[in-house]
């Protein structure tokens, strides 16, 4: 099909490449601000991020997070929605919102999708559902949010089913077209297509040739975060970058370790989401440069330390540098029995995820990703030889051998 | 609560001196005013209220957003800090700097801080006290501390305001008078126990003030114990903790001059205001925290608003969890000057609860605690212009005499959270609970009473795997679920 030429609401400004690499860093310029590309976003599904307050969420750095819309469809509700003015005004959010879709109803084992959409029985009371293009669309468009993605036909990657995911890659690419023909506010709401094709590099090829040609302002690459072995995942983000663009955002969707990130950096991609960080905060574990710490571990319940030393994020700095001064020793007193402590582990999470972002924007700016990469795994393992093989072959594959000094 | 005019001769004291000033008082059982200050602590006007902590903090309230609720000093259990004990120091105790509960729990410098052995309201404990300890409720389950134990624990946690200990069998329907004799004996003991403590601290480290217990028990069986708190004691307490507000009917002429704490936990705002008549100076309020958790936000202003005649009285709260919110788009209280109401509307609220996602309750709770800061600025105004009697009498015509039922599901009831006795409901009302060996509370995950079934049975990404909602689910399974789902996602 010809593809219609599409507004875009963003814009998106290349600061620096990495000269070894395929790191990029940028501006993303969206109808709600700025925000900084590699960029983390946290996953605020319904409408809240694990209790903390829009003031919390800012004053942490965020400045793009998502909302999920089949949550906010169900609850308050597009009526709720039309009716107190989309999503910004319901959790007075004067920042960003990017709306994935509807991955979690791919997830319900009685989904069943057919070229109209996805039917499914409602995990709240039981009735029929049916999503189509077009509801998903109409449902972002009243949310309003800056970035709106397609509704895609998602199965797990690790689906030995060739011809099905063929077909479910070739469905998104139909959809898109319903999705692009029923978006109403192309100029204030940027629509991003979702290449598919499972671990199949060359399926992803035809998509990402039949996604780029359809010029939405940005792209995604979905279907993966499923489980998938990481050096496929990394195969499938470096093939699809290979093909994109230069001057569009890339966005990986539901990846959040900081090891990922970093390689997927380095692969080519800009954006990432993951409810991990946040949801494992409240169940005590602390994202640190030197891997996850489970603060409900009794070891912590008498260690005064910083959650994560150096940390410059509210619970973590100082009293006498304006912080709270929280130790490992009164998160592991409070996790799980009062809600503030996963408030406080979250804004340090968050933070984390965040400061690494910008770390590696840094980094890519000054030309020196190749060294922050060396500087990271560095600090997270304690020696060489237990760096993840998927990472050391996928950076490998970009012009950095992390063995070697 | 703040007053910005520190007392003139507050100076002249010794820094950790507590001064209590009476602004106006008119006779025995009548409400008065009063000033409780405290070098480099923010001064708290009375009637005025705590800070009711749980671990450390006003449920829901993160330190970072405490300034927020304008509390100007809090209220903390000793049996939150301590189920390590007795098989090893519990940890708070291992701090090696000073301050080290305010340093602890991340407490601003300026909030005064009373320290008190059991949470408002206790938990009777299946711990009976003995000559020399009493029972206590932690997170792992029951204890007992001994006198000589907690006067250590005052001395190394150095709050502002201790109040000793206090002999009583709570959840003993009726108590013999044997008994009650020995409630007094040994309240006096213990009471001298913590002023003999404090006078060990050395000069130039911060010494805590007493507060002595008033033991809820006719006042001629604790003649003995008063007496000697007249005769031996007066000048080393700064003020008094009563147990049953009646008894400030009887209390000797030389302990008047003292703040009062109510440990007579009121139950609604005309309980409180009832004790506020008879000249109760300073509370916790539990009932705040209880209307957060059931989604309950405190609509009530005193005075009350002018009644239109035959109107029906109005509740003292709006239940969030009424789809009638769902597209309000004002405040939970038009004019309300808290960040709940500033920020954000009912419809918002009304979602976040309905979602079980934690920020409901934290905006619920700051908006809470905005309303009770401002009915207690208007119990003073009233108190100062002489018009308390008839304003209490016009609330108690304008508004219901209690708290609304709660609807909705609150957060997840945390185990030191349970009564005795909805402990065994809860366990037999969900057969398939697991019943730890050990039994550390805090792994039932129980209703609590009223819940609709229908808010129960909600399914969703916060239900399955939050800190909210969990049912029947022990903790280990609980836990193994959730990591699959973080490996996942
Ligand atoms: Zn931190
Ligand atoms: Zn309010």
């Amino acid at each position: 099909m010809a593809p219609i030429a599409m507004p875009s609401a963003l814009s998106y400004e290349l600061l620096a490449k990495c000269s070894i690499t395929k790191a990029r860093a940028a501006t993303l310029h969206l109808p709600h601000g700025p925000v900084p590309l590699p960029i983390f976003m946290p996953v605020a599904t319904q409408a809240s991020l694990k209790g903390l307050t829009p003031e919390q969420l800012e004053d942490v750095g965020c400045r793009l997070c998502l909302n999920n819309t089949y949550h906010l469809g169900l609850k308050p509700g597009q009526a709720t929605l039309d009716a107190v003015g989309g999503a910004h005004k319901f959790q007075s959010w004067p920042h960003n919102i990017l709306t994935v879709s509807f991955q979690m109803v791919s997830l319900l084992k009685l989904a069943k999708v057919t070229e109209e959409g996805v039917r499914f029985l409602s995990p709240h009371d039981g009735t029929p559902m049916l999503l189509t293009p077009e509801h998903s669309i109409s449902l972002q468009n009243s949310i309003g949010s800056d970035i709106i993605m397609q509704l895609d036909d998602v199965i797990a990657t690790t689906s030995p089913d060739l011809a099905r995911m063929t077909e479910a890659m070739e469905r998104s690419v139909r959809w898109l077209d319903r999705c692009i023909k029923a978006h109403k506010y192309p100029e204030k709401q940027n629509l991003f297509c979702i290449i598919q094709g499972g671990l199949d590099l060359d399926l992803r090829r035809a998509c990402t040739a039949e996604m780029v040609a359809r010029d939405t302002p940005g792209i995604a690459i979905g279907g993966l975060s499923g489980g998938e072995a990481k050096d496929a995942y990394c195969k499938v983000v470096d093939t699809c970058t290979a093909l994109l663009p230069e001057k569009k955002p890339r966005y990986v969707m539901g990846v959040g370790y900081p090891e990922d990130l970093v390689v997927s950096i380095a692969l080519g991609a800009d954006m990432f989401d993951c409810v991990w960080p946040t949801r494992t905060a409240r169940f005590g574990n602390a994202i640190t440069a030197q891997g996850v710490l489970n603060l409900r571990n009794a070891a912590y319940s008498e260690d005064f330390s910083a959650i994560e030393a150096g940390c410059q994020c509210v619970c973590c700095r100082s009293q006498d540098e304006g912080g709270l001064g929280i130790t490992r020793a009164y998160i592991y007193h409070v996790t799980a029995k009062e809600t503030a402590g996963a408030h406080l582990l979250t804004m340090h999470n968050v933070h984390y995820q965040l400061n690494l972002m910008k770390l590696a924007r840094e980094a890519i700016i000054g030309d020196r990703y190749p060294a922050f990469l060396r500087e990271f795994f560095a600090e997270l393992y304690d020696e060489k030889s237990k760096y993840p093989d998927w990472a050391v072959n996928a950076l490998k594959g970009v012009g950095v051998d992390l063995l070697i000094d | 609560m703040t007053d910005e005019s520190t007392p003139s001769h507050l100076s002249q004291l010794p820094p950790e001196m507590l001064d209590f000033t009476i602004l106006k008082r008119t006779t025995t059982l009548a409400p008065r005013l009063g000033r409780l200050s405290l070098s480099s602590r923010k001064t708290i006007l009375t009637p005025g209220f705590l800070g009711n902590t749980s671990r450390g903090i006003v449920p829901h309230v993160s330190q970072d957003n405490f300034p927020k609720t304008g509390i100007n000093g809090v209220y903390i259990a000793l049996e939150d800090f301590v189920e390590k004990h007795p098989q090893k120091t519990p940890p708070i105790f291992q701090i090696e700097a000073s301050d080290p509960l305010r340093r602890f729990i991340a407490l601003p410098h300026d909030s005064l801080i009373v320290l008190g052995a059991r949470r408002q309201p206790p938990i009777p404990s299946a711990a009976t006290n003995t000559n020399s300890e009493i029972g206590i409720l932690t997170s792992v389950g029951f204890r007992t501390i001994s006198s000589e134990y907690y006067a250590a624990a005052a001395r190394k946690l150095q709050p502002d305001i201790v109040v000793g200990l206090a002999d009583i069998p709570f959840g003993q329907e009726t108590i013999g008078s044997r008994r009650k004799d020995k409630m007094s004996d040994r309240t006096e003991t213990w009471t001298r126990d913590i002023i003999a403590k404090r006078n060990t601290i050395e000069k130039g480290t911060p010494r805590y003030n007493v507060f002595a217990p008033i033991l809820p028990i006719e006042k001629e069986l604790q003649s003995w114990y008063l007496e000697h708190l007249l005769d031996d004691m007066v000048d080393k307490i700064s003020g008094v903790a009563i147990y049953d507000s009646h008894l400030l009917d009887q209390l000797p002429e030389e302990l008047q001059p003292l703040p009062r704490l109510s440990f007579d936990n009121p139950t609604s705002p005309q309980a409180l205001l009832r004790q506020v008549g008879l000249g109760m100076d300073l509370f916790t309020v539990p009932f705040v925290t209880e209307a957060t958790d059931a989604g309950i936000a405190l609509e009530f202003t005193f005075p009350a608003p002018q009644k239109t005649n035959g109107a029906e009285r109005r509740s003292l709260g709006i239940d969030m969890w009424q789809n009638e919110h769902s597209e309000s788009v004002i405040p939970l209280t038009e004019g309300c000057k808290c960040y709940a109401c500033t920020k954000h509307h009912r419809a918002y609220i009304q979602h976040l609860l309905g979602a079980k996602e934690m920020l409901g309750w934290v905006l619920i709770q700051l908006h809470n605690h905005e309303i009770l800061s401002a009915f207690f600025a208007g119990i003073r105004n009233s108190i100062e212009t002489n018009n308390f009697e008839q304003d209490v009498a016009a609330f108690e015509v304008f508004y219901e005499p209690k708290l609304p039922e709660k609807t909705g599901s609150g957060p997840r009831v945390r185990g030191y959270q349970f009564q005795a006795q909805e402990h065994g409901k809860s366990t037999k009302k969900n057969p398939k609970a697991y019943k730890p060996l050990s039994a550390p509370l805090n792994v039932f995950h129980g209703h609590q009473p009223n819940s609709k079934p229908e808010v129960k049975e909600v399914i969703d990404d916060e239900a399955l795997v939050g800190l909210v909602g969990i049912e029947n689910i022990g903790r280990t399974e609980q836990l193994e679920r959730l990591r699959i789902e973080d490996d996942h996602s």
